[in-house]
């Protein structure tokens, strides 16, 4: 802490540039730390713990790749709550347009915007177990608001059971999961909007192109970056949203809203099943990789330099 | 955009979405006032007889104390630790030196590992460190988030050279030097780990989920869900509890917006 003590000179210049590398590595320990602890340890354990036969208090033997091979032929959960991760990815772009839609209008010079802003944003922050609750309530079969609109509407005769119907339960599940994400998503695109020159428009406006040709030719391409962040973080974010599902449905009726992560959880601490869940764990990773790599690919390949600076 | 036209559509539309965002929390609220549309159909829109009587059924039919002390002394540790954690690299991270771009690399990698997908071996890692149904325990893992290490590269990267330059020339340390110039002028940077960390530990479920063994370790969300799986959804209590969970997360949001939102775009755009 105290200050530096006077030396003589060319000893000072020596020891500064050490005593810079120490404190660097220094500062920089405890967070290694952490993410060693908690996120590549625990990522090569379980590649490790996916090859072999194991559950707490018995040693370890390898079996090559039985695990893989009973999830991939002999698993029906296993596909159902891969198809239901699939159906929960392939939400997020339905999330992102209307966000961008939204981002388009509240990035309009109109009064109040701010407020309407707050207003779209305010769900993401929020604890997503209570979240939750309050859409199971909306759900709910004999008082949830929902039926009581399409009732009043004349839409349906009598109620939906939405969250124990096997076709309605995973779609009311992705639909709570885009009104807590959406407001993320305009918040991303918002900063991307920001970033666009504004004479670009003026520019286009000049050469005739009408607003449909502005949208399509100058801010979607110039917004692709930060698509690409709302895909790649909304995708995580949605595929790991445990606390939604558990709380919603628990995986239920049936499997109907199984995804991989409730999976892990159930066979790691239900069935006490460490390695075979490992084993899935890490199909769901090479999954999340894959989706993320193709994300890249698609939106120009140099999305990941982005955050290089 | 550039040009003046009519907005009432463009009104229109946003107050239809605006609605359908705050519906759900006034049907919560509303409930947990009344508790009348559980029996009553069709349900009224303004409550009738409002009164706060769940509010103090949720005080005594559960340990509502016990589980918001956990909760705040869990997301207070998460705060501190992160604060100083991803102050100390971020400052790091804005030197030259040996190693930095495996450093870099090493933490945007570890970005794209979610952490509820790694829970099994951090379960038994917690309880190889004899951690688990701890604060720390509870905590650990949130200790450093990448995202605001960046958060703090770029607040102190902001910091003009030659200031730094003139403290040195005037023969303060580097200590002094981080401590009486970055960080004063790093408070926004600040103030955007302080309210992620705690948004991200105070909503935390999952790892709780697994981590406590005893109820008095239990945090607000799980006392939730708890609540959720023995009470049903036959009692206005239920969404008390959900309006007394919510309600810090939502005044600290509407405090702390301006540095919410920064804090997310800029960790998201520039990394």
């Amino acid at each position: 802490m105290g200050l530096a003590k006077p030396a003589d000179g060319k000893r000072v210049v020596l020891r500064r540039s050490t005593r810079r590398a120490i404190l660097v590595w220094a500062f920089l320990a405890p967070s290694l730390l952490i993410f060693l602890l908690y996120r590549i340890l625990p990522l090569l354990w379980n590649v490790v713990l996916s090859f072999e036969a194991w559950s707490p208090l018995k040693p370890a033997v390898f079996i090559g790749l039985d695990n893989y091979q009973e999830m991939l032929f002999d698993d029906d959960v296993f596909w159902q709550a891969l198809w239901n991760t699939f159906g929960i990815i392939a939400s997020a772009p339905i999330g992102i347009a209307i966000a961008l839609g939204l981002a388009l209008l509240v990035h309009s010079n109109i009064r109040g915007r701010e407020v309407y802003r707050t207003i779209i944003f305010v769900s993401y922050p929020l604890m997503t177990v209570a979240v939750a609750i309050i859409w199971r309530w909306m759900f709910d079969e004999r008082v949830g608001l929902i039926n009581y609109a399409a009732r009043s509407l004349h839409l349906v005769d009598k109620p939906i059971p939405f969250l124990n119907s096997f076709t309605w339960a995973l779609p009311s599940v992705i639909a709570a999961n885009i009104w807590q994400m959406l407001g993320f998503y305009m918040v991303i695109i918002l900063s991307g909007l920001q970033t666009i020159p504004g004479n670009l428009y003026e520019a286009a406006g000049i050469d005739g192109a009408n607003a449909f040709h502005r949208f399509i030719r100058i801010t979607v391409p110039l917004l692709k970056p930060s698509l690409f962040l709302c895909f790649v973080i909304g995708m995580l974010n949605s595929v790991t949203s445990f606390d939604l599902i558990y709380v919603m449905t628990s995986g239920g009726p049936g499997r109907a809203t199984e995804i991989l992560i409730t999976y892990i959880y159930k066979l790691g601490f239900n069935e006490t099943r460490f390695d075979y869940a490992a084993a899935v764990t890490v199909t769901f990773f090479i999954l999340l990789l894959g989706i993320t790599y193709l994300a890249n690919r698609l939106s120009g390949g140099n999305a990941g330099a982005v955050e290089r600076e | 955009m550039m040009r003046q036209r009519r907005t009432w559509p463009i009104h229109l539309t946003l107050i239809a979405v605006s609605a359908v965002m705050l519906l759900p929390f006034y049907w919560v609220f509303k409930t947990s006032i009344s508790g009348e549309n559980i029996f009553s159909y069709p349900p009224n829109i303004i409550p009738r007889d409002p009164n706060p009587f769940y509010y103090v059924d949720v005080w005594y039919a559960i340990p509502f104390a016990r589980y918001f002390l956990n909760s705040v002394i869990v997301s207070a540790i998460t705060i501190t630790a992160n604060v100083v954690l991803n102050a100390m690299a971020g400052y790091a991270l804005t030197q030259n030196f040996r190693g930095k771009g495996f450093v870099l690399l090493l933490f945007l990698s570890c970005m794209m590992i979610p952490f509820q997908a790694t829970i099994i071996p951090a379960y038994l890692i917690t309880g190889k460190l004899g951690l688990l149904d701890s604060y720390l325990g509870l905590s650990l893992p949130l200790f450093s988030t990448i995202i605001c290490i960046f958060v703090y590269k770029a607040a102190f990267d902001a910091v003009p050279r030659s200031l730094i330059d003139a403290a040195r020339v005037d023969g303060l340390s580097q200590w002094t030097i981080i401590w009486r110039v970055m960080l004063p002028l790093a408070r926004s940077a600040t103030a955007t780990n302080v309210i992620l960390s705690f948004i991200w530990s105070w909503n935390n479920f999952m790892w709780p989920l697994i981590v406590t063994r005893t109820p008095e370790m239990q945090t607000l969300p799980l006392g939730l869900a708890r609540f959720l799986s023995y009470q049903e959804d036959s009692t206005g209590a239920l969404y008390a509890f959900c309006i007394m969970v919510l309600a810090p997360g939502l005044l600290l949001f509407l405090m702390a917006q301006k540095e919410f939102v920064q804090g997310l775009s800029a960790g998201a755009t520039k990394g």
